[in-house]
């Protein structure tokens, strides 16, 4: 998984790197929502265009993304080939499988062409977004929700995110050691479950408790430095632009 | 002068057993002192107390003549405590957010939150990871990491939880480096270890803890020749004196 480039955050020093990430993810919703309303193919082209021009100056590596999502290729292709089975129509002309419609194909390339919008438009706000930023947008869009722990939701977020690798690692060590004790002999799955689930429960717990030590010795409190967010033209341009395609789309 | 007083502290955990038993010390401003002991002795579980992260069930830590339960805030502001595993120490997802974790804690101004971030990055040697995943941190990086969070909250006092516990020889070196920087700087350093052969040559005092009691308490010279009998490894070897027992060269 170290390997993989999608949804991670990547360096660079872009105007989208530097986006107010309050509107990167108002953007991202907008995209997110125009794909929704999309019923000609223009619908379709002109946000795709717009996501792909985002990926394109947010300087992420394309290549790398594309040959990492071959994953999510497989999926739009079910998609696809779901639509054009099950959808009743006419026939495709000259085609050799005859349960395939016309309207079944172009539904499933309309829900293919959302598919990549969304996946485009998350890589973009993902790549081009740091985790804390994330963190700290959450708790700006939660502050006015009554009843709602803005800070205690975000520092929870905050640290599944830095705990996961720090988990995994726990987990990879373990099914080390178990193997070289020959674990794999044993047969039953369950049984074989049981040794790494248990240690890998009772040692996460351990280490919530140490965690939990270590944030009260630096004076863990929700009355917290409040991160500051700053807002340019270019923002602003951004958030008008993904405005517009929405309009567009909509008419 | 007296900046840390223990006073009487006993801890008994609701199993029944007793962790640490009827404990009275005092810290000395600018002192550096070694707690030594066996595993399981409550060394780790007495140093938890000076900082106010357990209560005693008996006894009472005072910090400047004044019990900590008073104003806990303020006693982990003055006691930085440095934990064993640096990885359940560090919360934040880079090196910079971390550091910075202590500061917002306080509700510090952003401004002033940077400007600390800044400088201690700078006093350890991390200025250039500032943006690093700590998960990408050599051992020692970490470890480094774990001191500079706590120096950012301004500590008088310091206290590191078996520093040296998984390190190599680079690694021991740079938190041996590190500690005794602290101590030039004038900070006051409670070392729990009981890996005296690298260290001791730089404590003013070692305290030995065995079952939860203050076994010895005095000059590294006249204690080090009865650890052995509290399960510490006797350090010197033949004609060697305390003062050469540093992997600091």
């Amino acid at each position: 998984m170290a390997q993989v480039t999608f949804f991670h955050y990547i360096h660079k020093d872009t105007v989208l790197h530097r986006m107010d990430g309050r509107l990167k993810l108002l953007c991202m919703l907008i995209l997110s929502v125009s794909s929704g309303f999309a019923t000609d193919w223009w619908d379709y082209l002109v946000p795709l265009a717009l996501a792909a021009a985002a990926l394109i100056a947010a300087r992420l590596p394309v290549i790398a993304l594309l040959k990492d999502m071959r994953f999510f290729a497989v999926i739009i292709l079910i998609v696809m080939v779901t639509n054009a089975f099950t959808i009743q129509g006419d026939p495709i002309p000259y085609f050799p499988i005859r349960y395939v419609s016309v309207q079944g194909a172009v539904t499933g390339l309309r829900f293919a062409g959302r598919l990549i919008l969304i996946i485009m438009v998350c890589t973009v706000v993902t790549g081009t977004t740091s985790l804390l930023t994330f963190k700290n947008v959450i708790e700006w869009y939660l502050r006015p929700i009554p009843f709602v722990p803005e800070v205690r939701v975000a520092t929870m977020i905050n640290l599944t995110f830095v705990f996961i690798p720090v988990i995994f690692d726990s987990y990879t060590e373990m099914v080390n050691a178990q193997k070289s004790r020959c674990v794999e002999l044993r047969k039953n799955p369950i049984k074989r479950m049981k040794f790494i689930v248990f240690p890998l429960l009772s040692r996460t717990l351990r280490r919530t408790d140490e965690i939990v030590y270590a944030m009260e010795s630096r004076c863990y409190s929700e009355v917290r430095t409040r991160a500051v967010f700053r807002t340019n033209k270019a923002d602003w341009l951004i958030l008008a632009v993904c405005i517009a395609v929405l309009v567009f789309v909509i008419l | 002068m007296s900046v840390l007083e223990v006073k009487n502290l006993t801890h008994i955990f609701p199993d029944g057993k007793e962790a640490v038993k009827n404990i009275s010390l005092q810290i000395n401003d600018g002192e550096f002192v070694i707690i030594a002991g066996s595993n399981g002795s409550g060394k780790t579980v007495f140093i938890r107390h000076l900082n106010g992260l357990l209560a005693p069930t008996k006894g009472e830590v005072l910090i400047d003549g004044e019990p900590i339960t008073k104003n806990i805030i303020k006693a982990r502001r003055k006691i930085g405590l440095i934990f064993q595993d640096s990885d359940s120490q560090i919360v934040g997802q880079t090196v910079a957010e971390d550091v910075a974790f202590g500061p917002e804690n306080l509700n510090l101004p952003v401004s002033e939150v940077d400007r600390i971030v800044q400088e201690v990055l700078e006093t350890v040697g991390l200025s250039e990871m500032a943006n690093q995943s700590p998960h990408t941190l050599s051992g020692g990086q970490k470890r480094k990491l774990a001191v500079a969070g706590v120096l950012a909250m301004k500590p008088d006092i310091i206290m590191f939880d078996e520093p040296f516990t998984g390190l190599d020889y680079p690694g021991v070196i740079q938190v041996l480096q590190q500690l005794v920087e602290l101590h030039n700087a004038g900070h006051t350093i409670i070392l729990v270890t009981h890996e005296l052969e690298k260290v001791l040559a730089h404590a003013d005092r070692l305290i030995i803890i065995h079952k939860g009691e203050l076994a010895e308490d005095g000059d590294p010279e006249d204690v080090i020749y009865r650890a052995e009998s509290y399960g510490v490894r006797m350090p010197l070897k033949n004609g060697e004196r305390v003062g050469e027992l540093t992997w600091l060269r």
